[in-house]
């Protein structure tokens, strides 16, 4: 079972590889033809000098085999987006041919929208709603083309004519197609088709890319080319008739022009007289206003006059009444003198008013107390001057009595004598003194009563002359305020002397002003006068221009018309041009990426399929050679030949048939799918991977399958089945063991153990199994080999083009038109740039070389001086390295062009221009390059040969690598001068190569990843077969005593050994394989490298290894499991 | 006289499928050093089995080996293969010589991997193999074949030496040569020799017969008086 499964595996793999990636081809180009037909991409495209009409369209819809004929409008356009001038192809939009899809967005509905590109929008920095701006890239206007300029973008889309990155060339601008926009057919207002799409019977059905459709649209295309003639001529005729009835309305025209203008010219003289006369009439009526003002103007002189002398005696009138003004101040303040006297006295008499009343009112009761007090004292007095005598008896008494109580001899009576005499002189002494007082009392009333009575009559004195001043007083303040009315009076006079005097001059100034602003409207109206004056000049100068000019134009009409009568008469007929898809590089671009796939299909699965039969093969003969007895016994019991073989024969058909069946059904789908996919990085928008299955490639797979193992299952058993039964039945003589040529070198030999010995012995005695080893993992090692040197030299080469061959970073496309001065400028500029290293001018042109017929295009290129081009260029021999110089005596051509053309040094080669002009170059040198073509000559060659200097048209610019390396800045700059029409970068050049070519490098992942496991199994086969077939010798060592990692020690070295011999094979086989691989796979445009890095070695040796390692880690486990009860057996 | 191998109860039962076979079926023995033991049975008696498990190849299900006073039925699986490697000389009845490998280096390779090997020369010499050392296996004769065999078993200088019907692939004299020379190894060696053959004519050159029926010991006896080969005919 292990055995069928093996075969059954292996089978399987090859025959999966084989018929799928030999599918991929025709998968893509399926893919391909199933996105052109779902979008009914036209088959032939009709484009004629003239456009087309549609009478035409008819014609052509009316040719058998074509399906349909659906006309359309384009053209190119410019479109300046930020700095850069851009070139847009428009399209009109078409319901059934070349239908686009939308990408994002809508479809444009009116004549102001639009669809663009939908690659071109993403790098560019616009998005939907955004408008876009065309105008013309030619001589005519775009108006004469599109109904508007400006377009609104509603969407984006992608089209079936541009499936890739390329958008063909124009002849309008830089010459190359940005981008694509698709517009509303109602935004074209041409009367004539540009273009019109036909599909063809049957194309549909067949595919793209096939010689069938190829044929089919051949002979279409024939019989459009067949009514070419005939509908030309009618759309001569048509053109002929348009022209000539052109030309009669323009006649008409002319005549009507004509009196038109004398009409015109007739009228204007009319305006300009008139206007003469009233001119006149306005400058009389200036000269009458004028005399007016002036005299107005002395009668305002006159009256000023009188308002000065009027001035004079209002000023005495103010002097005066000053003058009596100060009188009346002084007598007013003598006045105020008085009063304030008067006042005082006043005041001080009414002070004394109170002491006055009350003495008045106390005098007279006063007098009269005083009179009757007066005649009590004195009658009092009287009284007592009576009883004066008395007291002195009294006292004398007292005195002697008072004598005798001194002496104590008193009596009693006597003392109260005494006592009494005492009391009775004491009260007369008290009333003695009672007696002054009120006799002072008295003269004190007597004197207060006599100074009031003084006092009374002061008081009434003062108040009779206070009464006569008062009365002097107020006539003073009468004849006082008398005076100051008739001083009020007089000033009020003078007040409203002043006042008229004021309003006298206001009245002068309004008329001053009035004078002044009548002489400005004056001077303005001669002004109006002057510039009427002037204005009718220019009329009459006008007037005689118009009439000139109307004379001239005429002329030249009818001049005009004369021309378009020769014109007309020297109109070409119209030509066709009839193309097929093959126009568009891109379509052709996806034909050819299906070739290179079947260029790889062609190397790779057949080494691949080769390692898988001749493991089948092993395989076969072994389990042949192991049942060798058996056949024997079959044999001796009398079977035929053919029956024993036929089990062996079905048993390999079987597992190669499983094996087959299941390697055609998962190969031919994944493969495909996944290499398809890939491509798909190139063209994002063929959205369907079509995978059939190819009845073709399985049958050849299978078939080749089934021969190989069918085959070797015949030879070997055959060999059996010749010998006899008998020699059968014995055990097939073991191989005698073989002295190598090792052992002849005792120094190495003697150093060798016992296991190493027999390793190596070993591998001599079994030939067939060491090349079947080394074949096999050498293969598998080589396809990783191929495959990883295809990436290196595929993704290598813009690196080694751009960083090792073309040292510049930028490339400058310079107008060969733009004046001397526009280029110093840029140069200039480019000297004063700090970040600029250096640049260096050139002539390029596009040209096309031939060789002895073989024709080739490439880029002729003559730098303006040899002087430094090695800071730009470098030239050197891919292989020995040695480099060249461009000189004097030769061109240097690069490698692939030269390869092509089948050039070597020596040669001459002619190149040829788009105008035809030839040049023949001996080629001096041929140099490493990888991208584009080049044919390198230098100037003094290139005058030598033409005659002419080259006009320089190019500048490449190395930026300092020390300084900003801002190539945008640097890009912006240059473009900033008119006479730079492009620039280019070599980093975007290298960014976009290694993105194209990133869908290879998925399909080389594919390849190493197929070989990889071809590798896995063709190592696990071969070390199944070897362990089997040496079980008995393995199990000998188990039961001597070895260990098992001896034992799998033992078998290793073997596999080691023969890894490395694989290996080393390998490397070797895939080197020389790649050399092949990478010239099938080559793009026209370029040339891969030829380089495979180390690293990509050392991948692939480490990979085989690994499967080498893993390999043997499963045996070991299967060695643990020899029983050594196999030693005892008999050998069979 | 101590037993220098001992054989107690040993079983073996393979099964195959539900079928339970018993090779062995609970043997017992003892053999002596230096004797020359034959054990002798018909086919499919268990006479294998026991090689089996005495030479370490196989486990026993149940039962203890003795070997120089080792039980070798309680070895694990790396016991064994020190035990099969240092203990045992083994001859098989197909020589099992790695065929690309000279007597010599044939026998230079099982000395490789032994603790206390022999001269390889001088073990090919006594086997009377010094003129073909240099010879590969397919450049000898199965007699000479055998002769490596032996040699490379001897030089192991092993306690045991098993023979699995060695002259089961060999013509009547190259046969008897054989058993001579093993017989006379044993002799001057002191090696103990077991010796596995269905031939019963050859029981009386052993020290000791076994015979062996249906797993199990029918009779061991002792010979008292082995004769030499030579006089031995079948």
């Amino acid at each position: 079972m292990n055995r069928f499964l093996s075969i059954f595996l292996i089978v399987a793999m090859g025959v999966a590889f084989f018929s799928g990636i030999r599918a991929s081809e025709p998968d893509m180009r399926l893919s391909g033809d199933a996105y052109f037909d779902e979008h009914d991409l036209m088959d032939l495209k009709v484009i004629s000098t003239m456009g087309l009409t549609d009478a035409d369209v008819d014609a052509l819809s009316a040719i058998d085999g074509v399906k349909k004929a659906e006309p359309a409008y384009m053209t190119d356009a410019l479109c300046d987006i930020e700095d850069s001038e851009k070139v847009v192809h428009v399209e009109s939009l078409t319901e059934s041919l070349n239908r686009i899809d939308i990408q994002k967005g809508r479809m444009p509905e009116a004549e102001d929208e639009c669809v663009v590109d939908d690659l071109w929008l993403l790098s560019q920095d616009f998005s939907v709603g955004d408008t876009i701006t065309l105008k013309s890239g030619t001589d005519t206007e775009l108006s004469e083309t599109l109904t508007t300029d400006t377009f609104t973008i509603v969407g984006t889309c992608s089209s079936p004519l541009y499936i890739s990155f390329d958008r063909g060339s124009t002849n309008v601008g830089k010459g190359e197609i940005d981008a694509f926009i698709y517009v509303p057919e109602e935004s074209f207002c041409q009367d004539v088709y540009s273009q019109v799409w036909l599909s063809v019977d049957g194309a549909m059905e067949a595919t793209a890319f096939t010689d069938e459709y190829d044929a089919l649209i051949e002979d279409v295309r024939e019989k459009v080319e067949a009514i070419q003639d005939e509908r030309c001529e009618a759309r001569y005729d048509e053109i002929m008739d348009e022209a000539n009835e052109e030309i009669e309305e323009a006649e008409s025209e002319l005549e009507s022009a004509r009196e038109e203008a004398d009409e015109q010219l007739e009228s204007a003289r009319e305006e300009l007289e008139s206007g003469e006369a009233e001119l006149e009439s306005g400058e009389a009526e200036l000269e009458s206003g004028e005399a007016e003002l002036i005299e107005q103007s002395s009668l305002l002189e006159s009256s000023k006059e009188t308002l000065y002398s009027t001035r004079t005696e209002l000023d005495n009138g103010w002097s005066q009444y000053n003058d009596g003004a100060a009188q009346l101040e002084e007598q007013w303040a003598a006045f105020y003198e008085q009063e304030e006297v008067f006042n005082e006295q006043e005041a001080a008499l009414d002070e004394m008013t109170p002491l006055y009343e009350e003495a008045k009112a106390g005098y007279e009761p006063g007098l009269a107390s005083y009179e009757t007090s007066k005649s009590q004292y004195d009658a009092a007095r009287a009284a007592y001057d009576a009883q004066t005598s008395g007291l002195e008896t009294m006292r004398l008494q007292l005195a002697a009595l008072e004598e005798k109580i001194g002496a104590g001899t008193a009596t009693a009576e006597e003392t109260a004598l005494a006592e009494q005499l005492r009391a009775a002189i004491g009260e007369m002494e008290t009333q003695k003194a009672a007696l002054d007082t009120w006799e002072s009392q008295l003269e004190a009333a007597k004197s207060q009563l006599d100074q009031a009575a003084a006092l009374i009559s002061g008081y009434e004195e003062g108040k009779a002359a206070l009464e006569e001043g008062r009365t002097q007083l107020e006539e003073g303040r009468t004849q006082l305020e008398e005076a100051q009315a008739t001083l009020d009076a007089s000033k009020a006079q003078l007040e409203a002397g002043e006042a008229a005097l004021a309003d006298g001059w206001a009245q002068i100034g309004d008329g001053e002003s009035q004078i002044a602003s009548g002489w400005q409207t004056i001077e303005e109206n001669r002004q109006l006068i002057e510039e009427n004056r002037q204005t009718l000049e220019d009329g009459w100068n006008e007037y005689n221009e118009a009439e000139q000019e109307a004379q001239s134009e005429i002329a030249d009409g009818e001049l005009k018309l004369q021309d378009a009568k020769s014109e007309i008469a020297g109109i070409e007929r119209p030509d066709w041009y009839v193309t097929d898809r093959d126009d568009y590089t891109d379509y052709t671009g996806y034909g050819d990426n299906a070739d290179r796939m079947r260029a790889i299909g062609e190397v790779f699965p057949v080494l691949f399929f080769l390692v898988a039969a001749l493991i089948s093969l092993t395989t076969m003969t072994r389990m042949v050679e192991e049942e060798r007895t058996q056949i024997g016994t079959m044999k001796a019991l009398g079977y035929s030949r053919w029956s024993i073989m036929a089990k062996y024969v079905g048993y390999a058909f079987l597992a190669t048939l499983a094996g087959c069946v299941f390697g055609v059904l998962v190969g031919q789908k994944i493969f495909p799918y996944i290499i398809v996919t890939a491509y798909k990085i190139m063209y994002p928008y063929v959205p369907d991977v079509v995978i059939p299955y190819h009845v073709g490639y399985s049958l050849m797979a299978s078939a080749a399958a089934l021969i190989c193992t069918l085959a070797a299952t015949l030879f070997s058993s055959y060999r059996e089945l010749i010998a006899e039964p008998a020699e059968l039945m014995r055990p097939e003589a073991p191989k005698s063991g073989r002295r190598v040529i090792l052992e002849r070198i005792p120094f190495l030999w003697k150093r060798l153990n016992f296991t190493w010995k027999s390793t190596i012995r070993n591998l001599m005695r079994y030939k067939k199994r060491f090349f079947m080893t080394v074949f096999g993992i050498g293969g598998c090692m080589a396809l990783m080999v191929v495959g990883y040197g295809l990436k290196d030299s595929i993704l290598g080469i813009a690196k080694l083009q751009y960083t090792k061959l073309q040292l510049y970073d930028a490339m400058a496309i310079v107008d060969e038109e733009a004046d001397d001065d526009e280029r110093a400028l840029l140069y200039e500029q480019l000297d004063e740039d700090e970040n600029v290293a250096g640049y260096s001018k050139a002539f390029m042109q596009s040209v096309t070389l031939d060789h002895e017929g073989a024709e080739w295009d490439a880029y002729l290129y003559v730098p303006e001086t040899l002087e430094g081009l090695d800071d730009f260029f470098l030239f050197d021999h891919r292989v020995s390295g040695e480099t060249f110089e461009l000189g004097d005596d030769g061109a240097i051509l690069t490698e692939k062009a030269a390869k092509q053309l089948d050039v070597s040094v020596g040669d001459t080669v002619t190149a040829e221009n788009a105008d035809g002009d030839q040049i023949t170059v001996r080629i001096a040198n041929i140099c490493e390059n990888y991208m584009e073509h080049y044919l390198y000559v230098s100037p003094g060659l290139f005058k030598e040969l033409t005659g002419e200097q080259p006009t320089e048209n190019t500048v490449v610019v190395r930026m300092d690598p020390e300084g900003s390396k801002d190539l945008d800045a640097l890009g912006g700059m240059l473009l900033d001068h008119d006479c730079v029409l492009t620039v280019s970068y070599t980093e975007t050049l290298m960014e976009e190569v290694t993105d194209m070519l990133q869908a290879l490098d998925s399909v080389i992942v594919v390849l190493i990843m197929s070989a990889g496991l071809l590798a896995f199994i063709v190592l696990y086969n071969l070390n199944n077969i070897n362990i089997n077939e040496r079980q008995r010798e393995l199990a000998t060592l188990k039961v001597l005593g070895f260990y098992d990692r001896e034992v799998s020690a033992y078998v290793y070295r073997e596999n080691i050994l023969l890894t490395f011999i694989g290996v080393a094979a390998g490397c070797a086989l895939g080197k020389v394989l790649h050399a092949f691989v990478i010239q099938t796979v080559e793009i026209d445009m370029c040339m891969f490298g030829r380089n495979i890095e180390p690293i990509s070695y050392v991948y692939s040796i480490v990979f085989t290894f690994l499967f080498s390692l893993l390999v043997n880690l499963a045996m070991h486990f299967k060695l643990k499991k020899i029983d050594m009860v196999e030693s005892l057996k008999s050998v069979e | 006289m101590e037993a220098y191998v001992k054989l107690e109860h040993v079983t073996k039962v393979y099964h195959m499928g539900e079928i339970e076979i018993h090779a062995a079926a609970g043997i017992d023995f003892e053999i002596g050093k230096g004797e020359f033991v034959v054990i002798v049975g018909p086919s499919g008696a268990g006479k294998t089995t026991v090689l089996n498990v005495l030479g370490g190849m196989d486990t026993a299900t149940s039962g203890s080996i003795w070997v120089d006073g080792k039980d070798i039925a309680a070895y694990s699986n790396k016991q064994r293969i020190a035990y099969r490697r240092d203990d045992i000389g083994f001859v098989f009845q197909f020589y099992n010589l790695i065929p690309n490998l000279t007597a010599l280096e044939n026998v230079e390779l099982a000395l490789q991997i032994c603790k206390d090997p022999l001269d390889a020369r001088q073990v090919l010499k006594e086997v009377g193999l010094e003129d073909r050392m240099a010879n590969f296996p397919a450049q000898l004769s199965g007699g000479e074949q055998q002769r490596v065999s032996i040699a490379r078993a001897l030089a192991k200088n092993p306690k045991l030496l098993l023979c699995d019907e060695p002259t089961g692939a060999l013509d009547y004299n190259t046969g008897k040569a054989i058993l001579k020379l093993l017989q006379d190894m044993c002799r001057e060696k002191n090696m103990t020799v077991i010796v596995i053959t269905h031939n019963q004519a050859i029981a009386p050159m052993a020290d000791r017969i076994i015979r062996i029926k249906n797993g199990k010991v029918s009779s061991m006896e002792l010979n008292p008086s082995p004769v030499s080969v030579e006089t031995i005919e079948w």
